[in-house]
């Protein structure tokens, strides 16, 4: 058995809660080191949460947060039922948009994010300008690559770009309908709002 | 300076307001004075199209590509209809709303955008003033209209990014107009610009659901919509955007301990706008 197969064997005892200490230890810094390895244990978790019927992929499973944070932020990780089925739900949850202060409040405490920008104070000039386009494209979010995490950053970027259009496919409409009222041709939003069906989300990269 | 004077120029701005007002072509009075050209041309525009009854065809230019439109306005059940030419064959009626009323929303584009005012070339056979509204910060976008010398209509209209490059347009390629409709047509919509509200600097709640987590903001001429949503336990931060036309998406997923917050604002603004959205955004006090 090679040591690959046995870093499979202690993932898979991983996921069936079987797993032990020192092994799992060993096997989460091959997983962070071994790309080929990371991706097999990622196919493995989908297939697991699909067969559990839409449990979360940490309940009831220890593992290291940059393990789980590259696991979470893969390309496929939109199809993920439960996630999906997060951002499809319309239970929301009750917010309050802040006038004029920009900086969080003390109960939610922003993680640091992917960018060098961060959530907590956005600065207003320098960002990046926006260009023309005849096709839906990514913009860029920083204009410095993000800072120590690397790969993982990189990922969990894509991701959100992901995210981004699948959110304009899906909320495009209802924007379009309020923004119809404020503009100086308003057949223009209305347009919009009738064209834009939900279509496959495609990967920009 | 003397008292004399004083009252004189008094008198004058007196008589200017008396002048300007009741040249604007809009069944709303702006609570602000419209002074020059420019301004006057803007407030044309935003009256229209409720000022007109019309029919024409034009061409919309956006991201995924070319669109004839054939418009009405107005219908006899309200509001405008639109069809789309590139149909094959008996395209379907769609309705589109009158633009909103209100004598606020002309005062507000016009302490936010710099109008200025030269003249247009011919679009579908009439003659036009093109109006460009500038930008006073980098929260906005540049719009160029050529309205209509003779009646305010909107002709043609270009949405262009910070950096000038054009984001999405449209243009008449030929338009009739009707009577003139009567002066207290009600809009069939009206927006109400919380002025208590400010978001973001210049940007109004005009519409709020926060149980359902939607927000709409406006400066008068562009709307933001804010929908919150809440992020899966376990998902990292981060955040991401796209732009189709002049349409921005940007998403931002921000953990927290109650399962954390998931942005997402589409507008037709700039990145760093759609940011300070997302930085506006917050649970309720006690909600964590």
């Amino acid at each position: 058995m090679t040591t690959r197969d046995k870093d499979k064997e202690a993932l898979s005892a991983l996921m069936d809660g079987e797993s032990q200490e020192l092994e799992l230890r060993r096997s989460l810094d091959s997983v962070e080191d071994d790309d080929a390895l990371r991706a097999w244990w990622s196919r493995q978790q989908q297939v697991s949460e699909i067969l559990q019927s839409q449990r979360s992929s940490q309940t009831g499973v220890d593992v290291s947060a940059r393990v789980r944070s590259t696991l979470a932020s893969q390309p496929q990780f939109q199809r993920n039922p439960l996630w999906s089925m997060a951002i499809a739900a319309s239970v929301t949850l009750a917010v309050v948009m802040g006038g004029q202060a920009l900086l969080p409040t003390a109960e939610l405490t922003p993680a640091p994010l992917v960018s060098d920008i961060g959530g907590a104070v956005v600065p207003v000039i320098g960002a990046q300008p926006i260009r023309a386009s005849f096709d839906a494209r990514p913009v860029p979010i920083s204009t410095q690559p993000p800072q120590g995490q690397g790969t993982v950053a990189r990922q969990t970027a894509v991701a959100y770009e992901r995210l981004a259009r699948d959110r304009y496919l899906r909320l495009g409409a209802q924007h379009a309908r309020a923004a119809a009222l404020n503009h100086p041709a308003p057949f223009v939003h209305s347009m919009r709002a009738q064209t834009d069906s939900p279509l496959e989300v495609q990967d920009s990269k | 300076m003397s008292r004399s004077l004083l009252k004189i120029l008094a008198l004058g701005v007196l008589c200017g307001a008396l002048i300007v007002r009741p040249m604007l072509a809009s069944a709303e009075t702006p609570l602000c004075e419209l002074a020059s050209p420019a301004e006057q041309a803007l407030g044309r525009v935003l009256a229209s199209p409720s000022d007109f009854s019309f029919e024409g065809t034009l061409l919309l230019e956006r991201a995924d590509g070319r669109e004839f439109l054939a418009v009405k306005w107005p219908e006899p059940t309200g509001g405008g209809s639109l069809r789309r030419m590139n149909t094959a064959a008996d395209p379907v009626v769609e309705p589109w709303p009158a633009p909103a009323g209100s004598p606020d929303r002309i005062c507000d584009v016009l302490r936010l955008y710099s109008p200025s005012l030269d003249k247009g070339r011919i679009i579908a056979g009439r003659e036009t003033d093109r109006l460009t509204l500038s930008p006073r910060d980098s929260l906005r976008l540049l719009h160029r209209i050529n309205i209509d010398r003779a009646t305010g209509m909107a002709l043609a209209m270009a949405t262009a990014g910070p950096d000038g490059q054009m984001l999405e347009r449209y243009e008449y390629a030929e338009i009739r107009y009707g009577a003139r409709l009567a002066a207290d047509i009600e809009p069939a919509e009206a927006t109400r610009h919380d002025r208590d509200r400010v978001v973001v600097p210049g940007f109004f709640l005009i519409l709020e659901e926060p149980d359902g987590g939607v927000f709409v903001v406006s400066d008068g001429l562009a709307t933001a919509t804010v929908f919150v949503e809440p992020l899966p336990i376990g998902a990292p931060g981060g955040e991401g955007a796209v732009i189709k036309g002049a349409t921005l998406t940007y998403t931002r997923g921000v953990p927290g301990t109650g399962g954390g917050l998931l942005i997402s604002v589409l507008g037709e603004v700039p990145l760093v706008t759609a940011r300070l959205l997302a930085d506006a955004v917050r649970p309720p006090k006690g909600a964590e």
